[in-house]
């Protein structure tokens, strides 16, 4: 029996070094269901994964991961959607807040009530304005949200301060928060949550936390993390370090905290 | 872990959209290392990190455990966009800017072939790759980093088309038995 040329192609395949009649040929014996060059696929593949560590992994763009959720969310199976909208709602929002701040820091919006505070906020975040602009070109601006743009001008938003607490006194927060029309969280200085785990931000009122999304910092230590409004009055807002899949009730320690 | 991984493609197939989340955050780091040291610009590596996992989502149905683990499934997507990408920058800037092939006239000026040369030198110290001879590192190099076909290797090279199917074979069977042996 002639198992040739197959048992050399099958790793030729996986680098998609096969061409022409080659392809054609083996493409059809594998779809014959040959075991033989399963098994030979299945190393070649592992042999591609081999190759890769030549390459360092590297954190990929925050702007990836929101655009991707985003589009997934729209096609995500109503059920599902329904029972996780608590995880998909930073899929659309964080492009249009990316563009927002970047106007509202580089000035376009200030208004002369909020100058200080903004300019203050622009002082002390420098770093995270480029990384917005970077996010919002990559996004072309074309999410730009008027009515996110007007709540950095709305005299009702307020600027709350997330310090850090506990094992992470150098990480830091700030939080445009109304209550009835949500808010932007903008972390900076805060280390990766570490594998199966991520941030997960807790509005308390009257001493009971309610789970407010989960995050994740890039390689810089930044996010920038929609929060939805809330019924109740917020005392304290808080992030806690927990599972990726996120919990219902606080069980990680808290890394930032307001008050 | 590849149980793991399958199970989340097994739940985007039923269009679970937590489950993809859980998948990117597994394996974008090392998908968007590999396109990046593809294509070399960030902006290209971003847009293509963002087809690969979209394709994913869409093609989550269609993973066969019997081909190989979620890793590679991912790894040989990545690989293969990033190629395409290269290889539509490279046509892009023929029609616009240089009407010469630029890797034919790579080859042509200079005939020590200093293209595969500078792919060979990228290679990390100690890789599963540094365990090969010279001439078989170079021709997996080529098809792996460059998507290079037999033929082209061949061209590049200029080796009869003979010898690299075997600088290959050989090499990819040795690299199998260092796979089989990190995998025991
Ligand atoms: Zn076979």
């Amino acid at each position: 029996m002639t198992h040739e040329p197959f048992d050399t192609e099958a790793a030729a395949y996986a680098l998609g070094a096969l061409e022409g009649e080659q392809l054609a040929r083996f493409e059809t014996h594998l779809a014959e269901g040959c075991a033989r060059c399963l098994a030979a696929l299945r190393e070649a593949g592992d042999m591609a994964v081999v190759l890769a560590a030549d390459a360092a992994p590297a954190v990929p763009p925050t702007a990836v991961r929101e655009a991707l959720l985003r589009r997934v969310a729209a096609e995500a199976s109503p059920a599902r959607r329904q029972a996780e909208s608590a995880r998909w709602w930073t899929s659309w929002a964080t492009a249009a807040a990316a563009a927002v701040l970047v106007a509202a820091l580089g000035g376009l919006f200030v208004q002369g009530r909020y100058e200080p505070r903004l300019a203050a906020l622009g002082r002390e975040t420098a770093a995270l304005k480029e990384e917005l602009e970077r996010q919002a070109r990559a996004l072309g601006q074309r999410q730009a949200d008027a009515a996110i743009a007007q709540m950095l001008r709305d005299p009702a938003t307020r600027v709350l301060t997330l310090r850090g607490a506990g094992p992470i006194p150098t990480a830091e927060a700030r939080l445009l928060w109304q209550q009835e029309a949500g808010g932007w969280l903008v972390v900076t200085n805060l280390p990766p949550a570490g594998a199966g785990n991520a941030y997960e931000l807790w509005t308390i009122s009257g001493g009971r936390p309610t789970p407010a999304g989960v995050f994740n910092v890039d390689a810089s230590g930044r996010a920038t993390h929609r929060v939805e409004p809330v019924a109740q009055a917020v005392d304290v807002f808080a992030v806690t370090v927990e599972p990726e899949a996120g919990v219902a009730a606080p069980t990680g320690p808290i890394v930032l905290a307001s008050r | 872990m590849a149980e793991a991984g399958a199970d989340l493609i097994r739940r985007m197939a039923a269009r679970d959209g937590a489950a993809f989340a859980s998948f990117y955050d597994r394996y974008s780091p090392l998908a968007y290392g590999l396109i990046l040291r593809i294509v070399g610009d960030r902006t290209d590596a971003a847009d293509v990190l963002q087809e690969v996992f979209w394709e994913a989502w869409q093609a989550a149905a269609s993973y066969d455990p019997a081909r190989g683990t979620p890793e590679a499934w991912v790894v040989i997507r990545a690989r293969a966009r990033a190629i395409d990408r290269v290889r539509a920058l490279r046509r892009r800037s023929r029609t616009f800017v240089e009407p010469v092939d630029e890797v034919s006239s790579d080859a042509a000026a200079d005939p020590s072939g200093d293209v595969a040369e500078r792919a060979v030198a990228r290679t990390t110290v100690g890789s599963a790759l540094g365990a090969l001879p010279e001439a078989q590192r170079e021709v997996i190099e080529l098809a792996y980093w460059q998507g290079l076909t037999q033929t082209e290797i061949a061209e590049r090279l200029k080796q009869p088309l003979g010898t690299v199917k075997t600088r290959m074979r050989l090499g990819l069977e040795r690299l199998r038995a260092i796979v089989g042996g990190q995998g025991a």
